[in-house]
Formats: structure tokens, C-alpha cells, sequence
């Protein structure tokens, strides 16, 4: 039986580096991901972490850096007391060149059984990438109130 | 065990009003969606069709009007691969939230590894990412639809 996971596609009418920037920059990443930085140098093996409005909320490691084709990371929440204590998880980006736009494939994976991060997460992704594909390709981000997620705890 | 449905969320920069006119509005639909004009009344219970160069492409009755909020229609797919299969079913949800409006697209009541299941997971993505990009930008993505690959994919 497969473990349950996340999956989600979308086109973006940009380049693939530019899109590996925005994965890899807390420049972009705090206009499209809730004011989140990343903080990693993005090298195999490396620390991880997101910091959102100065608090950490998520830490992991670099697993794979292909530039620009293909970023991964574990992926373990700190925040939550119950998401906590949950098994780090694994996010994998996938940018693959699609005529003059790149699909975007991110899978998150290797959540446990009735894993309450996988609801979290279901409902954040959608968002941020969201906003993502709006920076690239209208220069501005989504002005997404983070309560409209419906996250528990981020309201 | 439960029934396969496909489920999309995104946020678009419009208002709720514009998204639905643009769900139900051929010359929108056109633009966005490889080519396909819907037409219907949009009453609960009449027919629409997609039709790309005048062939038909999908067919239904409308299951739900509220504007701008809800839409619902069954989906039988006039590809011959799929004729055979179930009629599914398309559920929009438009909801504001603040300047952007969060769009759910569901798809169930499908049948389990069939042509439609396939066809509609690759499908939506791209459809979905060209409806925010025409409406946020102005213009949609210049996107092929997925069939011609995926029918390699399940040939091979």
C-alpha cells in the first residue's frame, strides 16, 4: 500500500531558472509563501529550514539539488504539537520544460497514516503556488489571507 | 475502498463574478481551454457542450447553478475511448477571500483506471493554470492539451 501523499501540477509561463530561483530564494519566497524564508544554501546534505515572521516552522535537509531541473528536501514541522511529533516527510520538486512554459510538479510524500501535516499541508501548497505562478508571471503575488486556507493554528 | 475523484485548488486575482462568466462563457472557455466553446442556457437541468472547430468534445446536463458561487455538471467525454465509461461529474466552488477568489474543482464518480480518470488529471492542471493566467493576466498559456501524450503513454 502506498503511503499518502500530496501531488500538485501546474504551468507557468517562465524559465526553469527563473523558477529555481524562486524555489531557492527567500527573496521571492517571502512574497509568495506567507513571508517565509528559506533558509539553506541549497547543497546536498545541507540544513534546511522555513522561518515564517521570524519563527521557525519547519526544518529538513537538502536531498537533491539538480538545478534546474529538480530540488528535494526532508521536510519535519516544529510548530504544531501534534504535527511534531509526526516522521520528517519529503518534498520533491520536479520543473520540466513545457514549450514555452515549465510544468511544475511537486510531490510531498511519506506521511504517516492519518498524518494531520498532510491537511496542512493539502490546504497550504495550493496557496503558495498559487502565488508563486502570479509572482512569475504578473510580477505581483497573491494577496491571499492566510486564515482563507482554513489551517488549524493559522488563523 | 473509495471511488477515485480528482480535486484542484487554486486562487485567482479576480472576483467571483468575472471566474464565473469565464467557467460559462464560450468565447472565454475558447481561450483557455484548448480551443473548446461551452454552450448551455445554464439552467439546472438543461444540456451544455464543449465543442472544439464545431466537433463535440463533452456533454452533460447542469447539476447546480448559484451564481457566483456554485456549478455543477455531469461529464460524458465524446472521445470513443471514454464513450463506454460512467457519466462523472464537475463541481466548481467560487469562494472570495479578500482580493482572490479560491477555486475548488472536483471530479468524481469516476471509474477507477479508466480514460476519463487519466485524461481529467492531466487535463485540469493545464486548464486551470491557463484560466488564472487569462484572467489574472490577460492572456491564457499557449498549452497543448495532454491526449495526443497520454495516448502514447497508454499505448506504449
Amino acid at each position: 500500500m502506498r503511503k499518502p501523499e500530496f501531488v500538485y501540477v501546474t504551468y507557468i509561463e517562465t524559465t526553469p531558472e527563473k523558477l529555481w530561483q524562486a524555489l531557492t530564494s527567500s527573496e521571492f519566497s517571502r512574497r509568495y509563501w506567507f513571508n517565509t524564508e528559506l533558509q539553506s544554501d541549497f547543497k546536498v546534505g545541507s540544513p534546511f529550514a522555513l522561518v515564517m515572521n521570524g519563527t521557525t516552522t519547519d526544518v529538513g535537509e537538502i536531498v537533491e539539488a539538480d538545478p534546474p531541473r529538480r530540488l528535494s528536501y526532508t521536510f519535519h514541522h516544529v510548530l504544531n504539537e501534534q504535527a511534531r511529533k509526526e516522521p520528517p516527510t519529503k518534498v520533491v520538486f520536479n520543473l520540466e520544460r513545457h514549450g514555452n512554459l515549465v510544468k511544475l510538479t511537486l510531490i510531498h510524500e511519506n506521511f504517516a497514516e492519518g498524518s494531520k501535516l498532510l491537511d496542512g499541508i493539502s490546504k497550504g501548497w495550493p496557496a503558495i503556488l498559487s502565488g508563486l505562478k502570479s509572482l512569475l508571471e504578473s510580477g505581483t503575488a497573491l494577496a491571499i489571507p492566510i486564515a482563507a486556507l482554513g489551517i488549524e493554528g493559522m488563523e | 475502498m473509495s471511488k477515485p475523484e480528482f480535486v484542484y485548488t487554486t486562487y485567482i486575482e479576480t472576483s467571483a463574478e468575472k471566474l464565473w462568466q469565464a467557467l460559462t462563457d464560450g468565447d472565454f472557455t475558447e481561450r483557455y481551454w484548448f480551443g473548446h466553446r461551452v454552450t448551455s442556457d445554464w439552467k439546472a437541468g438543461s444540456s451544455y457542450r464543449f465543442a472544439r472547430q464545431g466537433a463535440p468534445s463533452i456533454e452533460g446536463k447542469v447539476l447546480v447553478v448559484d451564481p457566483p458561487r456554485r456549478l455543477a455538471y455531469s461529464w460524458d467525454s465524446c472521445s470513443p475511448e471514454a464513450r463506454r465509461e460512467r457519466t462523472s461529474r464537475v463541481t466548481f466552488d467560487l469562494e472570495p477571500r479578500g482580493k482572490v477568489v479560491k477555486l475548488t474543482v472536483t471530479h468524481d464518480e469516476l471509474d477507477e483506471r479508466g480514460a476519463t480518470l487519466r485524461s481529467i488529471s492531466g487535463g485540469w492542471p493545464m486548464v486551470l493554470a491557463s484560466l488564472k493566467s487569462l484572467l489574472e493576466t490577460g492572456h491564457a498559456l499557449d498549452i497543448d492539451p495532454p491526449s495526443a501524450a497520454q495516448n502514447e503513454a497508454a499505448r506504449a
